[in-house]
């Protein structure tokens, strides 16, 4: 069978502190899979990395092919850094050329070599979060790297003749032809590498929670976050919000289009309501309703955007035998209409009945994985929660 | 049901009457006050219009916005240059003053809505400081403070406006275009977005919202209208000089919406209504000496506020769920059993 979901090998770290380490963890479609542990295992960050809103240190997530977080490129790496060290020898020969750029025109002679010195300063800043692959580098090296691109194109069309008069433009024409040979098809090289994916990746430009979303991965919480000051049927719409397309346009001129997609959009939002029993509460506020109630609207909320897969973070957390048999009931109709499950959960009765397979981790650790059954029986399992004997 | 249509046929009757009132009001005569009285009320409409375009930033989106009136600058100088060097007409300049305050609230907006809560007003804030320091200093463009006098008024089908009337029913018009641009945002996909993350960004993006590229949407629809406004208030005052974009007027915008209520609409537009003339009706009651002293009653009206009412005149709240009652009623849920 394909799988649906691939974790491998994923690591994460916040400071010195490990909160998982090199999971491996696979997702088969239909199929409802449980995530056990003691508090403080990291269940809570598995789901954080799965849904993007972390960044793994270490490992790949797969989801139905599309990376999520894909593995880190060496090669780019030292290309990035290569190129980083180019820049700044660059930038040695820009300050004077920048400097006397300036010189004949302006009266603040002083001041403008200050800000030449300035600005190579942040240059030398620049390329050792470049080697170090830092976001912000990121940004700032683009605006360099234009700014050297339109610089050099500059010294390429302006008259050199009446330039050339005075002494230190003599050294300046010398230094300004090589440098704009170097620099016009280097800066669109690195120009064009920085814009790759993988050097992308590098940098940690996640694919973004909502793009995961929208490739069919959608989530509940562990403390309830519902848009409490809008009605039920709003936060389900909002929950269709990847599979609607109207823009700023459409909303103004309410085009027939804009109109058919947002009464479809409210039917189906009924639909998903109906799906969770909360169809007569549509047009009360979120806030309003009662916490187990809050807890099914989550849900619909999450199958509203139609995903593959749909992650709970402790759905029955505060809810009595009655309402957590009930949410049992639920999960399992979730899975009847081909959605896999992924599922964090306390309550090992809940969970005994309704998952496949479960993984249990551990101080951020996979100490075991298996039917029930086999959980159940696992000397490990029964050390991590009642300790050793 | 009885009941039902009666009170639907009351809304019928203040609506319209409400209506026919705003028509007429330049015609009710006033004897010689008349035509300050239509000032006062053509101000009022447009800090309406500012406080509508501006509610879309703190309001729906939930970011606080210090610099609103630096949008509000660069669209009154756009106008005003546009008119003194290039003779446009109106109509011309004040989608050219939109995309303008579009495009500066876009290029403001990209880097620094990354920012969250406190930092990004300290941005913003500077940001209308750069407005007015830049529109000061820069003598070529905007003769920096010796102010730009001769603007031209607007002129309909070669028809200059003169009349305190015809600004009247200038601002009305406008208002009426952007009351309904912003009620078809609230009401359509963005704006469930915008309220999304102004109630939880995290749970907003795991939604598919691209917080970014809403937020930036939010900030330049705001800039626009900002930028209109100050469009209209350059052909309608015919001088414009930089103090006339001082920090202090994003903090009374602010308030407008903060009296009003943050989010609604209609609340948005009572505040300006009220507090706006308040202003003038102050300088008849207060002694000549205590004038200065009315910006204290702003300060005790608010401060009060805080106190009763924390949420505004018309809240977010209620503005939503008299919304959804109303939806409630034409809606009929047949019961049945859900599919995905």
């Amino acid at each position: 069978m394909n799988t649906l979901l691939k974790i491998e090998g994923l690591s994460k770290a916040f400071g010195g502190l490990a909160a998982l380490e090199s999971i491996n963890l696979k997702v088969v479609p239909s199929e409802i899979v449980g995530i056990i542990g003691p508090n403080g295992a990291g269940k809570t960050t598995l789901f954080n990395c799965i849904t993007s809103l972390y960044y793994p240190s270490q490992g790949e997530i797969h989801f139905r092919g599309i990376p999520i977080a894909p593995r880190k490129s060496e090669k780019k790496e030292t290309l990035v850094r290569r190129c980083a060290l180019i820049f700044f020898f660059l930038a040695l020969i820009w300050v004077p050329l920048f400097w006397s750029a300036f010189l004949p025109q302006t009266y603040f002679q002083f001041e403008m070599l200050l800000a030449g010195l300035f600005l190579f300063a942040i240059q030398v800043f620049l390329v050792r979060g470049l080697r170090k692959l830092e976001i912000w580098a990121w940004g700032l090296m683009l605006v360099f790297l234009i700014n050297d691109l339109i610089f050099s194109l500059w010294w390429l069309i302006y008259p050199h003749e009446n330039l050339l008069l005075t002494g230190t433009e003599i050294s300046a024409g010398f230094l300004a032809i090589p440098w704009t040979i170097a620099t016009l098809p280097f800066s669109a090289y690195f120009l064009w590498q920085l814009f790759q994916k993988p050097v992308r990746q590098l940098f940690g430009f996640r694919v973004g929670p909502d793009a995961v979303c929208r490739a069919g991965v959608s989530r509940t919480f562990q403390n309830i976050r519902l848009f409490f000051n809008m009605s039920v049927l709003d936060n389900v719409k909002t929950g269709f919000h990847v599979r609607l397309k109207a823009g700023v346009l459409g909303a103004l001129l309410r085009t027939r289009f804009q109109r058919k997609e947002e009464t479809l959009a409210e039917e189906e939002a009924l639909n998903c309501l109906r799906f969770v029993g909360l169809e007569k509460k549509a047009f009360d506020m979120a806030g309003a309703l009662a916490y187990g109630e809050q807890r099914c609207l989550e849900i619909a909320r999450a199958l509203a955007s139609k995903p593959r897969l749909i992650l709970l973070d402790e759905p029955a957390a505060g809810m009595n035998p009655r309402e957590s048999a009930r949410m049992t009931e639920l999960i399992l109709k979730i899975r009847l209409n081909g959605i896999a499950v992924l599922i964090i959960e306390h309550d090992m009765k809940v969970m005994m009945n309704l998952a496949d397979r479960i993984y249990v981790l551990d101080y951020g650790k996979l100490i075991s994985e298996g039917t029930p059954d086999e959980i159940r029986s696992d000397p490990k399992v029964i050390e991590a929660y009642l300790g050793k004997a | 049901m009885i009941a039902r249509d009666s009170d639907k046929l009351r809304n019928v009757y203040l609506i319209s009457g409400l209506m026919l009132f705003v028509l007429l009001l330049p015609w009710i005569p006033m004897g010689t006050s008349s035509n300050y009285v239509l000032r006062i009320i053509t101000t009022a409409i447009l800090y309406m219009i500012l406080a509508l375009g501006l509610n879309i930033v703190p309001g729906f989106t939930g970011l606080l916005d210090l610099g609103y009136v630096g949008f509000y600058g660069i669209g009154a100088y756009t106008s005003g240059l546009l008119t003194i060097h290039y003779d446009l007409s109106l109509w011309v300049i004040l989608p050219l003053a939109a995309l303008n305050g579009a495009l500066w609230g876009i290029l403001l907006g990209l880097p620094t809505l990354r920012l969250t809560g406190d930092y990004f007003a300290i941005v913003t804030f500077g940001f209308s400081e750069l407005v007015v320091l830049m529109l000061r200093n820069e003598l070529w463009l905007t003769r920096g403070p010796m102010g730009l006098p001769g603007i031209a008024p607007p002129s309909i089908f070669g028809h200059a406006l003169v009349h305190g009337w015809e600004f009247y029913y200038l601002i009305l018009f406008l208002l009426l275009v952007v009351l309904f641009a912003v009620t078809r945002l609230e009401g359509s996909r963005l704006g469930r977005a915008w309220f999304a993350i102004r109630e939880d960004e995290i749970a907003a993006q795991c939604c598919g919202i691209n917080l970014i590229r809403y937020k930036v949407t939010a900030f330049a629809i705001s800039a626009s209208i900002g930028a209109m406004g100050g469009a209209f208030f350059a052909r309608w005052f015919l001088f414009i000089h930089p103090d006339m974009f001082k920090f202090w007027e994003s903090i009374l915008i602010l308030c407008l919406i903060v009296f009003g209520g943050m989010g609604s609409i209609t609340g948005t537009m009572l505040g300006a209504l009220i507090l706006i003339p308040l202003s003038e009706i102050l300088r008849i009651v207060l002694p000549q000496e205590l004038f200065n002293a009315r910006f204290l009653i702003y300060g005790l009206i608010l401060v009060l506020m805080m106190r009763l009412r924390p949420e505004g005149l018309i809240p977010f709240e209620r503005s939503r769920a008299a919304k959804a009652l109303k939806k409630k009623k034409k809606a009929d849920i047949a019961r049945g059993e859900g599919t995905l």
